[in-house]
């Protein structure tokens, strides 16, 4: 094909070849090359195939501007089922290393020969809007037959389906000044503001400094010296390959930097990616400008590229785009660029301007350099499918045709400054006629744009156009705008011409600017030719919004430290250790891991909760029950302090007595519950649920600074103070007694419901007498660090007694059989105590607490209110499933009147049958009722019963 | 190309974590767990009502440290003493005090890049966070107290069924 | 992410210390009993959603601890100020 490797030039190491693959087929480049020049200067000019229409295309450019050549880099697997995969990577971002493959994307079977092509064939039939007019209807066909096939068809690289082996690293950074591009004006930025001695941070996304200057040999050395000036300053980070991908409030910006992508996988160590949390003084943008395509008939064939593309390539990387080259130019840059890549050796045979007025120094020098000059002139076609064979060209693009046989093709179309993150920062814009493009304004935030991101630099001068004049009307052509999504300037034609006014609606309408790019390229030719079309300045179209990233960024970025064993923190009691030993099997509750249940030999999990739950009503169990939530309060408002919280009265507590208190929002719904215990007149110690011990310690701070800041009382979080072990069943006290010292267990002496401080196995204890399980019951509470010792003496003591560990399920089934509410499963956040068949727990003479005047709205207290029920099934071996919804009648037509849902549903070893909870509308006044659960394929009978209590509803069996 | 992605349950991918008493993190900082001690949360509405409970002084600026109290709130600070000492109760008085010594552990992180270790998660100014000054804050989504000893030495106090993330989280460290 | 001046820290610290805790200013009746439905409907439910400034609760939960008030603007994201949990509507 038409690249090839200049004899000499360039900034990469021509004695350190390294061998690479693209779609399996060898290549050889060198160190300082990336994947694009690399490609290139092996005559690869045929990259990938467009996004809708799969149309060959090549390069466009040669920096993250490139919409075209996304490839897939394949790192290799680590182990079975692990694997290394990176989709859509830019060609031009992809630095070569020994052993690099990578892969083209959406074609089918082969990149050249592409079965979706067919597309193109048939492109008449995908016009703009084409997806939102076709696929409407029916309805039920967009998942199963639209959506699929548009995906499959329409498609960026495939998402991994292996694990990513690789691991992330993050870090906050904080600066004085945050330089972001490594430019020659955002490298005099870092100098300039590192005089003041604060620490300034200068990050660049290319492997090195220099920007636009590393494709200008005559800056090479004033490059050099600045960028050894600026690693001399100890108050300097420099960061390449680093991208900042958002500017957030207050000069917080996010930048990605990669570690080990450029190395060979054998030789990258550690982290891929680190993840920078940068918070600025100052923010200096020096993010350069990109090169605009020009938008004519061909504009797409593989081998035409921007200008500024053919330039870099030649001076930076020593690799001609072709044998004999034209340039295109509405901009003086392409006559910089053609002398610039002439004197590298490219064989620049013609310039051709549609300006017939050009700077004299620059028709005099391209003329000295031999090359063809064509002024008013314009590319009206370009000859060639998977590469430029020729192109034609007339004057003013509308007169005689004349023919030109080059095999590359350079757009010059004029800079558009990359003004991404000013616009993150919500920095103002100003349209500037000769840049033909927007320019930073006003800034929102502590920042300054500087160099070509600003319009302060020489680009020289230009027009700014839609499309280069031609022979043919709009939408005869295939003149593409955004090269990514497929967009074509006729596309742009027809959503104005079918009444988009507003930018963004036709940026919706034609999808111009909404790929992975964003649009680098397309924006501001999609503004040109929507104001052509609506004969309206450009200014008054508007301009889309850039949001972050600028480029795409990997997930694992941006998970930083978050995956895999530290995806999240597990909380794990101090016994868990012991529970793992004995083969629990686990769930997550919040944040904790808890036992499940213990299983023994063969034992599924129904037979272990059956044992373990026949062992505590029979003899007794232990319990893990250190994640309850734990709250101490102290001071000498301490009992008013409760008395308002909660529903029932605190005041009358006596020390050394414990009290279930039921917590309403200030709505009057049920927000939580615990047992708490007075252990002084001015300490209390409170439990709350597992999940909702955070949340509670919130709402009560919130109440006391901010309502009662009067009251003196202090509330401390005592969660992670104390290890708990519930040691239940009939056995309970015989099994702890010989530990315990300085408390009489007697039933006169401590009674259900109470609290005594002691000592157990030789360390403090406070000692609960209390029962989630209906059977005698303590909660030992011990400093953390004794839990576990306590926990394998009170086994050990219980072996004599037939002691059964335990864990969340068989407590569940447990308190399900005594009918004791979980907040969260039995009631939703729409429950009030009434609802829940707790009106006992309302003190109903205290003049306030928290929701009590919610209780009295007149729905908190209206008819059909859904309650908290008995739920037996005439089958009683059926176990219903909790979410499972009820209904009157099943042979009502669907819809059906759903009168509640299933809430908690065990099979009961104690009872030798089901039992569930359910909240039912009105359903007390339903009780002996039969209701029916609807599931797939039967139907299933049920009985209510007004009350909760399945089991030993005369609570006998705690007073013992 | 559609063969699932076998993701292990969450609960498992934990299980590994176990808190070790020394480690040096990927870039050469040193990790250690502090011995234990005695910790108190201590309320009250004035420093001086503080200190006239514990017969200690007490330092009135939120972020200050003197003989082992740090100054966490307006009414709050955490007390670190050597092991087995007993502050009185303050039975009574307008004041809370609250034995948390087992509620958490200390992690000292120390070395050359201690600073850059603790800012990889901590939004604070790490580096210009004064020597002597203690806080309250976040290492990623786990609350933390910040105490720095020296500038090259941090004791991070955290929550007890954090500690083994948050320990592996740091070791985990590569900025150098 | 933002940076909030804490009035009690008496320094600027970062977003994620801080929890938002809604519309500022809305005390609790001393006596919800005296109150009608509407009333108190009105207590639990109706807040202002203004476009510009907006006085909030913002609690320095991963700080000091303390709730305070702060005035936003609720179109720029900015804050105007801070102030102290107690002291009047700025």
């Amino acid at each position: 094909m038409s690249g090839y490797r200049l004899p000499a030039g360039g900034r990469i190491d021509r004695a350190a070849p390294l061998d690479f693959t693209f779609d399996g087929r060898a290549y050889r480049g060198f160190a300082g090359d990336n994947l694009a020049s690399a490609l290139v200067a092996s005559g690869q000019m045929l990259f990938g195939r467009s996004f809708k229409y799969h149309r060959p295309r090549g390069i466009l450019g040669m920096g993250t501007e490139e919409p075209n050549a996304l490839v897939t880099v394949d790192r290799g697997a680590t182990a079975p089922g692990w694997g290394r995969a990176t989709p859509n990577l830019r060609a031009p971002s992809v630095a070569l290393y020994q052993g690099l493959n990578a892969q083209s994307q959406n074609r089918f079977p082969s990149l050249r020969f592409d079965l979706g092509a067919v597309n193109d064939r048939l492109g008449a039939l995908f016009p703009a809007g084409f997806y939102n007019k076709t696929f409407m209807w029916p309805r039920s066909a967009w998942e199963k037959l639209y959506e699929p096939a548009i995906r499959r068809m329409a498609g960026l690289g495939a998402s991994p389906t292996t694990r990513d082996p690789d691991h992330y690293d993050a870090t906050y950074a904080h600066c004085e000044v945050l330089v972001v591009g490594g430019g020659l004006a955002g490298i005099e930025a870092a100098l300039s503001a590192a005089q003041d001695g604060g620490r300034v941070i200068l990050i660049d996304e290319q492997d090195e400094l220099g920007g636009g200057a590393l494709a200008d040999r005559a800056l090479w050395g004033e490059l050099a010296d600045k960028t050894m000036a600026l690693r001399r300053l100890g108050n300097v980070t420099v960061l390449t390959r680093t991208t900042a991908f958002g500017y957030y409030h207050q000069n917080f910006v996010g930048a990605v930097e990669q570690l080990t992508d450029h190395l060979a996988p054998e030789q990258a160590k550690g982290a891929r990616e680190r993840l920078w949390r940068i918070r600025a003084g100052e923010v200096v943008l020096a993010q350069g400008a990109i090169e605009r395509p020009l938008v004519f008939d061909g504009n797409d064939v593989p081998g035409v590229m921007l200008s500024s593309a053919g330039r870099t390539l030649a001076v930076r990387y020593g690799v001609a785009v072709g044998r004999a080259v034209a340039v295109m130019a509405v901009h003086d840059s392409g006559w910089r660029d053609a002398m610039a890549m002439k004197a590298a050796g490219v064989g620049v045979v013609a310039v051709i301007d549609l300006r017939s007025d050009v700077a004299p120094d620059l028709v005099a020098a391209a003329r000295a350099a031999g090359i063809a000059l064509h002024l008013g002139h314009a590319v009206t076609s370009v000859s060639g499918r998977h590469g430029v064979s020729g192109v034609t060209f007339a004057a003013n693009g509308t007169g005689h045709a004349q023919q030109l046989a080059v095999d590359a093709l350079l757009m010059a179309g004029g800079w558009t400054p990359t003004v991404h993150l000013w616009s993150h920062a919500k920095g103002s814009l100003r349209w500037d006629a000769d840049w033909g493009a927007y320019l930073p304004d006003v800034a929102q935030e502590n920042c300054r744009a500087v160099g070509a991101g600003a319009g302060a630099w020489d680009m020289g001068s230009g027009l700014a156009l839609g499309t280069l004049p031609g022979p043919k009307p709009i939408w005869q052509t295939k003149a593409f705008v955004d090269f990514q999504n497929d967009v074509k300037a006729r596309d742009i034609d027809l959503a104005v011409r079918e009444g988009m006014r507003s930018i963004e609606h036709i940026k919706r309408y034609t999808t111009n600017g909404m790929a992975t790019d964003q649009g680098k390229t397309s924006n501001l030719n999609g503004l040109q030719i929507a104001s052509g079309s609506l004969a309206k300045p450009v200014t008054d179209i508007g301009l889309t919004t850039f949001r972050p990233p600028y480029t795409p960024q990997t997930f694992g970025a941006l998970m930083g430290h978050h995956k895999d064993a530290l995806f999240q923190p597990i909380r794990k009691t101090v016994i868990d250790g012991w529970a793992a030993d004995h083969g629990a099997v686990f769930e997550n509750v919040a944040q904790w891991r808890r036992a499940r249940y213990f299983p023994q030999g063969s034992e599924d999990m129904h037979a272990a909760v059956a044992r373990e739950c026949l062992a505590v009503r029979e003899r007794v169990g232990m319990f893990d029950a250190s994640t309850l939530g734990k709250i101490e309060v102290v001071g000498p408002d301490a009992a008013e302090f409760l008395n308002r919280m909660y529903t029932n009265p605190w005041k009358a507590l006596q020390p050394g007595r414990c009290r279930y208190g039921l917590l309403l929002r200030e709505d009057g719904f049920i927000t939580d519950d615990g047992v708490s215990a007075r252990l002084a007149p001015d300490r209390f110690h409170l439990t709350t649920t597992t999940g909702g011990a955070a949340r509670v310690l919130a709402m009560m701070e919130d109440y006391l600074q901010t309502e009662w800041s009067d009251l003196d009382v202090w509330l401390t979080s005592t969660t992670e103070q104390w290890a708990v072990i519930a040691v239940q069943g009939p056995l309970a006290r015989a099994v702890i007694a010989p530990l315990v010292e300085g408390i009489d267990l007697s039933p006169s002496a401590f009674p259900h419901m109470a609290i005594r401080e002691g000592r157990i196995c030789g360390v403090p204890t406070r000692l609960f007498r209390v029962s989630f399980t209906g059977e005698l019951g303590f909660e030992v509470n011990v400093p953390a660090e004794h839990g576990r010792m306590v926990w394998q003496a009170i086994h050990a003591a219980g072996q004599a007694h037939g002691i059964t560990p335990y864990g969340t399920e068989t407590m569940h089934v447990l308190r399900a059989e005594k009918g004791y509410v979980i907040v969260g499963q039995d009631t939703d956040g729409t429950l009030t105590p009434d609802d829940a068949g707790m009106a006992w727990a309302v003190g109903t003479k205290k003049p306030d607490f928290v929701g009590k005047r919610s209780l009295s709205r007149p729905d908190m207290a209206a008819p059909g209110r859904k309650q908290l029920v008995g739920l037996l099934t005439e089958d009683p071996q059926d176990v219903l499933e909790e979410g499972a919804q009820i209904v009157a009648d099943p042979d009502q037509p669907v819809p059906m009147t759903m009168l509640g849902h299933v809430t908690s549903s065990y099979h009961s070893a104690t009872l030798g049958r089901s039992i569930a909870m359910a909240v039912i509308a009105d359903g007390r006044a339903r009780d002996g009722q039969v209701i029916h659960v609807p599931m797939p394929g039967r139907t299933i009978r049920a009985r209510v019963t007004a009350s909760t209590v399945f089991y030993d509803p005369e609570g006998s069996r705690l007073d013992v | 190309m559609s063969e699932a992605i076998a993701i292990p349950a969450l609960a498992v991918a934990g299980t590994d974590l176990a808190l070790e008493s020394q480690a040096t993190t990927a870039a050469g900082v040193a990790l250690t767990l502090e011995p234990p001690a005695s910790r108190w949360s201590l309320r009250a509405r004035t420093a001086d009502a503080l200190a006239a409970v514990i017969g200690r002084p007490v330092p009135a600026r939120i972020g200050e440290t003197r003989d082992g109290l740090a100054c966490l709130g307006p009414d709050e600070w955490l007390a670190d003493l050597p092991a087995g000492t007993v502050l009185p109760d303050g039975a009574g008085q307008p004041v809370s005090v609250v034995d948390i010594s087992a509620r958490g552990v200390v992690i000292r992180v120390e070395g050359a890049g201690a600073a850059r270790t603790v800012a990889s998660g901590c939004p604070l100014d790490v580096e210009r966070f004064a020597v002597g000054r203690a806080t309250r804050t976040v290492y990623e989504t786990v609350e933390v107290i910040l105490w720095r000893e020296s500038e090259t030495a941090f004791r991070v106090f955290v929550w007890r069924s954090f500690a083994p993330w948050l320990w592996h989280a740091l070791k985990a460290c590569e900025r150098a | 992410m933002l940076l909030i001046h804490c009035p009690y820290c008496e320094e600027d610290r970062p977003e994620v210390e801080f929890v938002y805790g809604g519309e500022a200013h809305i005390a609790r009746p001393l006596d919800p009993a005296a109150l009608s439905d509407e009333d108190w409907e009105h207590y639990l439910y109706i807040r202002r959603n203004p476009r510009g400034r907006h006085h909030e609760r913002w609690r320095h939960t991963h700080g000091c601890g303390r709730f305070f008030n702060a005035v936003r603007d609720t179109v720029s994201d900015r804050f105007e100020q801070t102030y102290k949990a107690g002291e009047p509507r700025r």
